[in-house]
């Protein structure tokens, strides 16, 4: 199954991890990407998807400050989003205006907005407020976690809440429920666990190691997907979170990124280190009514949920996004910098 | 007619012709016969017309023929002439006979009348003379009736009064059909006169009865006495209106409770199989218990059949009995079964019982016993053939599990290989002797057996694909890798968390799966084939039978599945290892490297264990030489040049800038073919040993890729990386990509290191030299002091 040269390519001049789609953009399928590199001058690159979908064309370049390690689009302003940086020595996050393009203006200054400069440890992700106009960010780092209100106008972003993770919790990434916005993920050394914001409170945790990346399925409410180093991805029903509801596979090393089709319920899509992107497909009636699991069920539950492993890569791909505005297409990243948009679409009639 | 005819003389012919057309009115009827050939020439006819005959004569004829049939015609009217004269004659002497004869009856008709009269008077007298006789006896007649009637009444009474006697005396000669007699007889006087004459007659007669009542009731009891004597005490006692039901109520609960003794306790089972057993080869007084039991059900066959013509109306009863006895029988056998038995022990159990119920079969043909037992039968035998599976898969888990306690008291023996080595032969050895079993099952001759051979092909067959299937499942569930399709069991497998089941056993249980695959399964198959095939359509219609191709390819899967999960086990120990490594030290601040981080140590030691494992549980790769020559030729070549292009780039690095450091990585990677780095798996010591190391470098690049570091945290990662790589070069069957990650992780160091600057290769020989000096050091120390 080999990935062909079907998708499109683009390169950007350093090595990069975050990709991240431009939500708030209802005109053109874009997709925000930053670069990782130590010494050199870092790039955010502003892509968009021409319109007959064949060619990626890069509508912005601007240059930032630090390696970018996270990178999260504004849901409801195209224009804003958030970095997550480090100087080498130290991490820091920032919320990021693209300015008004007035031509071909190489390289402009990005408008700082706001720093979320409130953290002490290592930054992980920065997460917004799932759906529609609403001003609250989360902002993670290793041992904390804070919620954040922005006021664009102003430039300024103040604490809201925040809470302590505990010492021995040292949080990897996150993801804010869609279903319920008073329900945020973490991914952590050795459960995942989930906050209430309202208390800011933790309220519940799965004991689950190792975990690197999860999503939430935006279809369905209490599915939540893990990605872990070893043992591959796990789907999770959040009422019953003993016993993960699915496992798939994975990948020869580790998932990295895992990413639920904002459109498609249970297409899944993950990123792992053996340079290779995986589409899958999690039947979701299995995990509904399970208990009336006829044989014809269970033969189909062990048809190959793996649709088709995109492996035209020459790193390990961290970086992975779908696009929302055509749910079908997906970009992706691997570490020596090369953004790769795919079509899911010829895999669509299997589901 | 014309044929009777012939033999009479001519003239009497005539005469009766003559006769007869004179009497009948109609001659054709009686000339029929001789006018059939008549015709109008016939003279005899009656249609004969003289004119025409005499013209055709006339016309046909010369003279001479017609004078000499004018003279036949004259001397035949000659002859009728007299012939009717000599019958006028005849019948007229007849007719004057008969007025003679009327003449002399009517002279002698004169005088009966006065006879008559006289006959008359004489009947009269005698009657009137027999009616004095009669009346003058009357009186006297009458007399002797009386007495007559009054001797019977005399005689009766004398009976009812001789009753008691009687009785005795029936009683002391036991017939008691004869006692019963006289007693129904007596039995309407002793009613109406009971009470009043007959009191002590009655008292007594009635005792009588009771002590016969009492002693047909033991008869009707004892088990000694015949059917036919039995059967006549059941019928009396009916006679003397003796409730018998309750009687019967009562035999019947006997029956029931020696129902009880009959059931072959699965105790007592064992021991009728072990002295059955032991009846081969020692004298045949042990088979006591079989016998015993045979004879009891005999017996017990024999009373119902007493019974059954006893109580003909209780059938019903007896039926359930019977049905009772059968499905007592292979409820115990299905206890019995719970327990391990031999397919020899099962058939002698099962070939009494099914004697037992032949017998009862031949008793109660009714009772449908031999449908409702073929039934049972069934059941029975289809759960010996599931618990002999399960049994068989008990005893293969068993085996790995047993092994799996000892190994933490003895790690250093090759536990694992005799783990492998005793679960293979418990596999091979069960599976033989399950074959015998079920070949002992298809030869038994018993009827039921015959059969159901096609249906026991079927199940061993079905039993044969479900018991590999649940041994796959368990063996994953062994493994710890318990897919979420077995929810169900969730407490269970709960309960062993995958940290608890020993790497070693699941690369056991991986080889294990091979094994099946490849030996146990086409032995199956070969045996099915041999001795199991055929006749089963109803099996194919419930579900597949046994598919090997299917089997095989569930068990190729798990292997692999298991191989991965070693192999995700034993690269998850070190991941963690690794991310320790990574985690604790701040890399931005690290300090000058001094020595080889232990976390080498760790981590070949990890490698050894991993390699000591395989070596005991897999094969060695055969090929190893071939293959490195062939597939990995071209790599090694490429490699090594860019391995020199990597030690230039290191060494120029010094002086030159990063930027053109990540272009040169990027140019070397385009010269470069892409290593495969993520092979398939084989089932072979190196290639898994290789397989764990490619992926714990990758991990280990990963991580690297995480962290920025200070020229001694590159520094640092440099040396390490260095020192691995004699010794893991050495394990390692692809030396290729295990020099490629291993650049790859130094590369990215580099990348994520602010201040590049290598250490001088004199300084990382020195501080390696030293590291192994301490190692052996250690090693000897170690070998020393134990």
């Amino acid at each position: 199954m080999q990935g062909g040269s079907s998708g499109i390519g683009y390169g950007l001049k350093y090595q990069a991890r975050c990709i991240s789609d431009v939500k708030a953009d209802t005109d053109y399928t874009s997709f925000l990407t930053g670069t990782l590199s130590l010494k050199e001058e870092n790039e955010v690159h502003l892509l968009r998807l021409s319109s007959g979908g064949s060619e990626l064309i890069c509508e912005g370049l601007f240059s930032h400050p630090n390696e970018i390690w996270d990178l999260a689009s504004c849901p409801f302003d195209q224009r804003i989003f958030s970095t997550v940086f480090s100087t080498g020595e130290s991490f820091g996050a920032a919320i990021w205006q693209i300015p008004e393009l007035y031509g071909q203006l190489s390289s402009p200054q990005l408008e700082r907005v706001a720093s979320l400069d409130a953290h002490v440890g290592k930054i992980n992700c920065v997460l917004w407020w799932p759906s529609g106009r609403c001003d609250k960010l989360i902002s993670m780092a290793e041992q904390n976690i804070f919620l954040w209100n922005l006021d664009c106008s102003k430039k300024s972003a103040e604490v809201l809440s925040k809470d302590s993770a505990g010492m021995l919790h040292s949080l990897s990434g996150g993801a804010w429920n869609p279903h319920d916005v008073n329900a945020v993920a973490a991914s952590g050394e050795s459960s995942v666990q989930f906050w209430d914001l309202r208390t800011m409170k933790k309220v519940n945790s799965i004991e689950h190691a190792h975990v690197r990346g999860l999503d939430y399925n935006p279809k369905r409410e209490h599915i939540l997907i893990t990605a872990e180093d070893e043992s591959g991805i796990h789907v999770w029903d959040l009422r019953k979170a003993k016993v993960p509801v699915q496992e798939l596979p994975g990948h020869t090393h580790w998932t990295w990124a895992v990413k639920c089709n904002p459109e498609y319920d249970g297409l899944i899509l993950s990123a792992g280190t053996d340079s290779a992107v995986n589409l899958w497909y999690a039947s979701a009636s299995s995990s509904d009514d399970k208990l009336s699991e006829s044989p014809v069920e269970s033969i189909r539950q062990r048809v190959n949920p793996l649709l088709n492993s995109y492996t035209d890569y020459e790193d390990s791909v961290y970086g992975l996004a779908w696009s929302s505005r055509e749910p079908w297409v997906f970009a992706s990243l691997s570490y020596d910098g090369r953004v790769v948009i795919e079509s899911v679409k010829p895999f669509l009639p299997r589901i | 007619m014309a044929t009777e005819a012939a033999p009479m003389d001519e003239k009497a012919k005539r005469m009766r012709d003559l006769l007869s057309s004179f009497y009948a009115p109609d001659p054709s009827i009686s000339t029929s016969g001789s006018s059939i050939n008549a015709s109008f020439d016939n003279i005899n006819s009656t249609s004969f017309d003289a004119d025409q005959y005499m013209d055709l004569m006339i016309k046909k004829s010369n003279l001479e023929v017609l004078l000499q049939r004018h003279v036949q015609m004259a001397a035949e009217i000659k002859n009728l002439d007299t012939d009717l004269q000599m019958l006028v004659y005849e019948n007229y002497n007849k007719f004057i006979s008969a007025t003679d004869t009327i003449k002399r009856m009517k002279s002698n008709i004169f005088g009966m009348e006065g006879n008559m009269d006289q006959l008359l008077q004489k009947i009269m007298s005698v009657q009137s003379r027999s009616d004095g006789v009669n009346t003058s006896l009357f009186e006297k007649r009458e007399h002797i009736e009386k007495l007559h009637r009054t001797r019977n009444l005399l005689r009766k009474v004398q009976f009812i009064y001789d009753l008691p006697a009687r009785l005795q005396k029936c009683i002391k000669s036991e017939t008691y059909g004869d006692a019963v007699r006289f007693y129904i007889g007596a039995m309407p006087i002793l009613k109406v006169y009971g009470d009043t004459s007959f009191q002590d007659c009655r008292r007594a007669s009635e005792e009588a009865i009771e002590i016969i009542i009492k002693n047909l009731q033991t008869k009707l009891f004892s088990d000694s006495e015949s059917i036919q004597a039995r059967a006549e005490a059941a019928v009396l006692l009916k006679q003397l209106d003796v409730p018998v039901d309750s009687l019967k109520d009562k035999l019947l609960e006997k029956l029931e409770q020696s129902l009880d003794g009959l059931q072959i306790k699965a105790k007592e089972a064992s021991l009728l199989a072990e002295h059955n057993d032991s009846s081969n080869d020692a004298e045949s007084s042990d088979q006591l218990p079989a016998k015993i039991h045979e004879d009891a059900v005999r017996g017990f066959s024999e009373a119902m059949r007493a019974y059954r013509e006893i109580f003909p109306d209780s059938e019903e009863r007896l039926f359930k009995l019977a049905r009772a006895l059968a499905a007592m029988h292979f409820e115990n056998m299905e206890l019995y079964i719970r327990k391990r038995v031999s397919a020899a022990d099962f058939l002698r159990i099962f070939r009494i019982i099914w004697e037992d119920v032949v017998l009862m079969d031949e008793v109660l043909p009714e009772a449908e016993l031999s449908d409702l037992s073929a039934e049972a039968a069934q059941v029975t035998v289809k759960q010996f053939v599931a618990k002999t599976f399960s049994h068989l898969q008990q005893d293969i888990s068993d085996t790995i599990l047993k092994f799996d306690i000892n190994q933490k008291e003895a790690v250093e023996e090759e536990v694992l290989k005799v783990v492998l080595e005793a679960s293979k032969k418990a596999g091979l050895q069960g599976i033989t002797d399950i074959f015998q079993d079920f070949r002992q099952l298809l030869d038994e001759n018993t009827g039921i057996f015959v059969k159901m051979k096609d249906l026991i092909i079927g199940w061993i067959q079905n039993g044969f694909q479900d018991f590999f299937r649940s041994l796959e499942a368990q063996f994953l569930v062994l493994s710890g890798k318990t897919s979420s399709s077995n929810d169900t069991e969730g407490g269970l497998v709960e309960g062993k968390s995958s940290e608890k089941i020993h790497a070693g056993l699941i690369l056991v249980l991986a080889q294990l799966s091979v094994f099946i695959e490849q030996k146990v399964i086409p032995r199956v198959t070969e045996e099915i084939a041999a001795s199991f095939s055929g006749g089963n359509s109803q099996a194919f219609e419930n579900g597949p039978a046994f598919i090997p191709g299917e089997l095989c390819r569930v068990f190729h899967a798990a292997s692999e599945k298991l191989l991965q999960h070693y192999i995700d086990t034993r690269t998850q120990k070190i991941s963690v290892l690794l991310r320790k490594r990574f985690k604790t030290p701040n890399w931005v601040k690290h300090k000058e490297p001094r020595e080889v981080h232990m976390f080498v140590d760790m981590f070949l030691h990890e490698l050894e264990e991993i390699g000591k494992e395989v070596k005991q549980v897999l094969p060695q790769g055969t090929f190893r030489k071939h293959k490195r020559t062939d597939s990995n030729g071209s790599n090694t070549t490429t490699s090594s040049r860019s391995n020199t292009l990597h030690n230039d780039k290191m060494t120029r690095s010094n002086s030159q800038r990063a930027r053109s450091q990540l272009f040169e990585t990027h140019l070397a990677k385009l010269f470069k073919q892409k290593v495969e780095i993520f092979t398939k798996v084989e089932f072979t010591q190196e290639s898994v040993v290789t397989t764990t190391v490619k992926l714990c470098l990758k991990s280990l690049q990963e991580y690297v890729r995480l962290q920025t570091f200070n020229r001694s945290g590159f520094q640092q990662i440099q040396l390490d990386i260095q020192f691995l790589k004699a010794p893991l070069k050495e394990t390692v069957e692809d030396e290729a990509a295990i020099d490629f990650l291993l650049d790859e992780v130094i590369v990215a160091a580099s990348e994520r290191c602010l201040d590049v600057i290598p250490l001088e290769p004199p300084i990382l020989d020195k501080l390696i030299q030293a590291k192994l000096a301490k190692s052996k050091e250690h090693n000897n120390n170690n070998t020393v002091s134990s």
